[in-house]
């Protein structure tokens, strides 16, 4: 039966061994990996209180662990991804899985800070490099019609944010009903499940856009392009602003005299409508402009965050305000991604975006960090609302000026990609 | 497969994961997962 949605790369006739691969299993698995992995990896926050009970450590020794992991993600992002498109996501993927996997058990049995750092920290850091959206994104935009792609990568993205916002209370669950440390082995099988679904993504990519070109030469085009800079810098806003509220909008929810449900319902709808935004960007990209609806997204980000700030402060508002981000969340991803496969081709799909997603990390680290500061010194978040819709307005103008057009080179031009 | 099963399939399919939604909503009025809120503003 023809695959409806998608396309098979050039060397994957009907009659060939990767024949069953096909595009749509390909989307299913990718969903699924990304499930797993950003679920999971959602879950460190949970033992927090379980471990440092339990060890005797304090909250710095685990949150600088995390601080690790997530500056490892983005570091080890543009690599994971270059290793992709050199010699195969699917190897790539499984290997990171197997790096997540023993990530997790050892930090079940960490008994020191420094063990701590280098499981949860350097390990699960690297395990999410090689199974997050920089390589599987790279994978499903290999495997599209330019037409489907954007579609393509908002479903995979919304596989992602469902599994931010269902694997949350399954991993309190297991913590409450086995312990934190059996519950930290069953996740680590959770991710086990990831190496078989690798098989599924393994793609030849020799002919797709750009295949004569050489990594360097990638890095080299890119560089000297303004539209990836840009791309670069208002994803760096996008890592800021939902690390900020992600991290601090329960305590400030709390320290305005709501009760912790309001915070965490907040942090629920956002998960919940994130789901959402992805899939309607996602697809909405298919039909237009991707930089136009990337201002879109910032700008409702100034409205909303602006909209906040100024309306009396109430359970409603929170609620309405967390749904309204929860649309705008991830919506970025399939835009981004989409953006890159559209001008720079995919044959380095997966480096590039790679090199963009660490952007989206620096972003992060500095939106957690920075809001914490800003509120031990001035004793509330207001500096960091307005740094936030500051950045937003930033973010958009930036997105005005990207070029969408593919950028030419000296080859035949590709066929399908 | 006829139009109409095809229809029938994807309403139950919406309704299942409706309902799975709004199951994992709820999971999120955990008391325990309020009492690790504390958590969540260090990790996120």
């Amino acid at each position: 039966m023809a695959d409806p949605m998608l396309q098979r790369t050039n060397n994957m006739s009907p009659s060939s061994p990767s024949a069953w691969r096909t595009p749509t299993l390909i989307l299913v698995c990718g969903c699924i990996i990304l499930t797993l992995s950003m679920g999971i990896r959602h879950t460190g926050g949970l033992f927090l209180q379980p471990m440092t009970g339990a060890l005797g450590w304090n909250r710095e020794v685990f949150s600088f662990a995390f601080a690790i992991q997530n500056l490892v993600w983005g570091l080890g992002s543009p690599f994971a991804g270059a290793f992709a498109d050199r010699y195969g996501a699917g190897r790539v993927i499984a290997a990171s899985a197997l790096l997540y996997v023993v990530g997790l058990a050892l930090m079940a049995v960490s008994s020191t800070g420094l063990a701590l750092d280098l499981s949860a920290g350097v390990l699960v850091g690297l395990g999410l490099s090689g199974t997050t959206f920089a390589v599987i994104m790279g994978v499903i935009g290999r495997h599209t019609t330019p037409e489907k792609r954007s579609l393509a990568l908002g479903i995979a993205s919304a596989g992602g944010s469902f599994g931010q916002f269902a694997v949350l209370p399954i991993g309190q669950a297991l913590i409450s009903s086995f312990g934190w440390q059996a519950a930290l082995f069953l996740l680590a099988c959770g991710v086990g499940l990831i190496a078989p679904l690798a098989y599924a993504m393994a793609d030849g990519h020799k002919h797709v856009s750009g295949a004569g070109q050489s990594a360097g030469a990638a890095l080299v085009e890119a560089g000297g392009q303004r539209s990836f800079h840009y791309l670069f810098w208002s994803y760096f806003v996008c890592g800021f602003q939902t690390a900020f509220i992600m991290l601090h909008l329960p305590s400030f929810a709390v320290d305005s005299g709501f009760s912790a449900n309001v915070g965490m319902t907040g942090i629920a709808l956002i998960g919940l409508f994130n789901i959402f935004g992805s899939f309607l960007f996602g697809w909405a990209g298919g039909k237009g402009s991707k930089k136009n609806l990337l201002m879109l997204i910032y700008g409702a980000r100034v409205v909303v965050i602006g909209a906040f700030m100024l309306a009396p402060l109430s359970v409603t508002s929170i609620w309405i305000f967390s749904a309204c981000m929860g649309l705008l969340w991830l919506a970025t991803v399939p835009l981004t991604n989409g953006l890159i496969a559209q001008v720079f081709g995919l044959r380095f799909m997966s480096m590039l975006a790679g090199i963009v997603f660490l952007g989206h990390q620096l972003g992060s680290f500095l939106g957690a960090w920075l809001g914490g500061m800003i509120f031990d010194k001035t004793g509330s978040y207001d500096l960091a609302w307005l740094l936030s819709i500051g950045l937003s307005v930033i973010a958009a103008i930036l997105c005005w000026p990207i070029d969408e057009r593919p950028v030419q080179r000296a080859e035949p031009k590709p066929a399908g990609a | 497969m006829a139009r109409h099963w095809r229809w029938f399939f994807w309403g139950v399919g919406a309704a299942l994961a409706a309902a799975l939604l709004v199951l994992i909503f709820l999971g999120y009025q955990a008391p325990e997962l309020l009492l690790d809120l504390a958590n969540l503003r260090y990790c996120g």
